[in-house]
């Protein structure tokens, strides 16, 4: 992925990247609600959420501090944050 | 050589990626066994206020939890059970004070929960209806346990109760007293083809007697561990890194930042969130939640403690793949430990690895 990348592009990969990761059936990348907060209403937890973050790192070669996960809550602030890592 | 003449790029700790760490076949096999049951959520029980010895340095008969009133109600717990599911609760440890007790209770907890753990003394044998993982604790030979814990017999009435039990998992406490008499017990597990792992005995706040821990004590546990583990590798769960996170001169708190309630204020996500302690009145109080109440934070390197903390440090010891190769053990080691019917596998790593602190 360059890193022009839009962050519509992001969305949907990091939406791909959290399905398959956590093995979400009946939900596809393009209906994946971005804004569907990922622990309340996914019912993510820590270790789900640790796995996503380290396949994130690779995806996108940054490194997500663990005092930063509270602020993942959905794929719209993960997208976010991911940004402003690489702009970093 | 001088350290200033080596060029920078040597200097340069590789940096992993997670999926080069998995491409050792290996490693990935492990990875995909163990994250399976990554959707496991504890809460823990205290079932009756009541215990057939009384022991030395006891986490149960510390603090106001075990002022509590007994609700012996089976309904009761039925509801509650039900409750703990909807919240997503997962995996319940039924505890203090001797849940062998109340076989009534255990019996409508696994008929609502069908994951979990009991910690007994095992003097009294549990139904074989309650299908949880049972922990029967050992402080010791027989000679101990009845010094430490007024009970006669106690290894022996252990191992006739729960010989040949696939629920069964003896829990060697080691104290700064016993740590030589594990060879002596050890033999005696062996022997009767029982299955061990190890605790490290945590003081509860304000304790004063002569089983807390010392450095050289410490020291001597974790010579124990690595030694019975090598000799008895069939008999014993546990591995390197397990005891090089037990018997560290920092306890778990600092080592990995205790994730439990009572030591973490955020309700965001995981064991801050949907952890419960409840008191045998169904009451719980999140101040105090945490698997050993009462214990000394600073303290604490118990077993059940180390389970669930290490194995929320994941990303800790993504770094090198001997680091996430003992990560992998320990956690296999906790899953076998604490799940029916989950097998371990062979330790990926015997080296002894450091913890890793805090990476920003």
């Amino acid at each position: 992925m360059s890193f022009t990348t839009d962050k519509k592009t992001m969305i949907r990969r990091i939406a791909e990247i959290i399905i398959f990761e956590l093995k979400l059936q009946e939900i596809t990348p393009e209906k994946f609600n971005p804004d569907l907060d990922l622990v309340d209403e996914l019912g993510v937890d820590s270790m789900d959420l640790a796995t996503v973050v380290l396949v994130l790192q690779d995806e996108y070669g940054i490194s997500i501090d663990e005092d930063d996960y509270p602020k993942l809550r959905n794929v719209r602030m993960i997208a976010e944050y991911i940004e402003q890592k690489r702009a970093a | 050589m001088d350290v200033k003449t080596i060029p920078q790029r040597e200097k340069k700790i590789r940096k992993w990626k997670f999926s080069e760490l998995l491409a050792d076949q290996e490693v990935r096999r492990r990875w995909e066994k163990v994250r399976k049951y990554f959707f496991l959520r504890e809460s823990t029980y205290d079932m009756s206020n009541r215990c057939n010895i009384r022991c030395n340095g006891c986490y149960y008969y510390e603090g106001e939890k075990q002022f509590a009133e007994e609700n012996g109600d089976p309904e009761a717990w039925r509801k509650l059970m039900r409750e703990e599911r909807a919240r997503g609760i997962t995996y319940v440890v039924l505890a203090g004070a001797e849940p062998s007790l109340v076989p009534e209770l255990l019996k409508v907890c696994y008929g609502e929960m069908p994951l979990g753990c009991i910690a007994t003394n095992g003097f009294k044998r549990i139904p074989e209806a309650v299908g949880y993982r049972i922990h029967i604790s050992v402080w010791g030979n027989d000679e101990t346990s009845l010094r430490v814990r007024r009970a006669n017999n106690l290894l022996s009435k252990q191992i006739e109760n729960y010989q040949g039990d696939p629920r069964a998992v003896f829990v060697y406490t080691f104290t700064r007293d016993n740590v030589d008499e594990v060879y002596e017990v050890m033999d005696i597990i062996a022997a009767n083809d029982c299955k061990i792992t190890f605790s490290v005995f945590s003081s509860p706040a304000g304790y004063t007697g002569t089983l807390r821990h010392n450095q050289d004590s410490l020291n001597r546990t974790r010579s124990a561990m690595l030694d019975i583990l090598f000799r008895y590798p069939e008999q014993t769960l546990f591995s390197s890194y397990s005891a090089v996170a037990h018997t560290h001169q920092s306890g778990l708190h600092e080592l990995y930042g205790c994730s439990y309630p009572r030591r973490n204020p955020s309700t965001n996500i995981g064991l801050g969130r949907s952890f419960r302690q409840y008191r045998t009145d169904l009451s719980w109080n999140r101040e105090a939640a945490c698997c050993v109440p009462d214990t000394d934070c600073d303290e604490c390197r118990h077993y059940a403690a180390g389970s669930a903390v290490v194995t929320a440090r994941l990303y800790r010891h993504v770094t090198d793949p001997n680091v996430f190769r003992s990560w992998l053990d320990y956690v296999d080691t906790y899953l076998a430990v604490w799940v029916m019917g989950y097998e371990k596998g062979e330790n990926l790593c015997r080296e002894i690895i450091e913890p890793p602190r805090h990476l920003s």
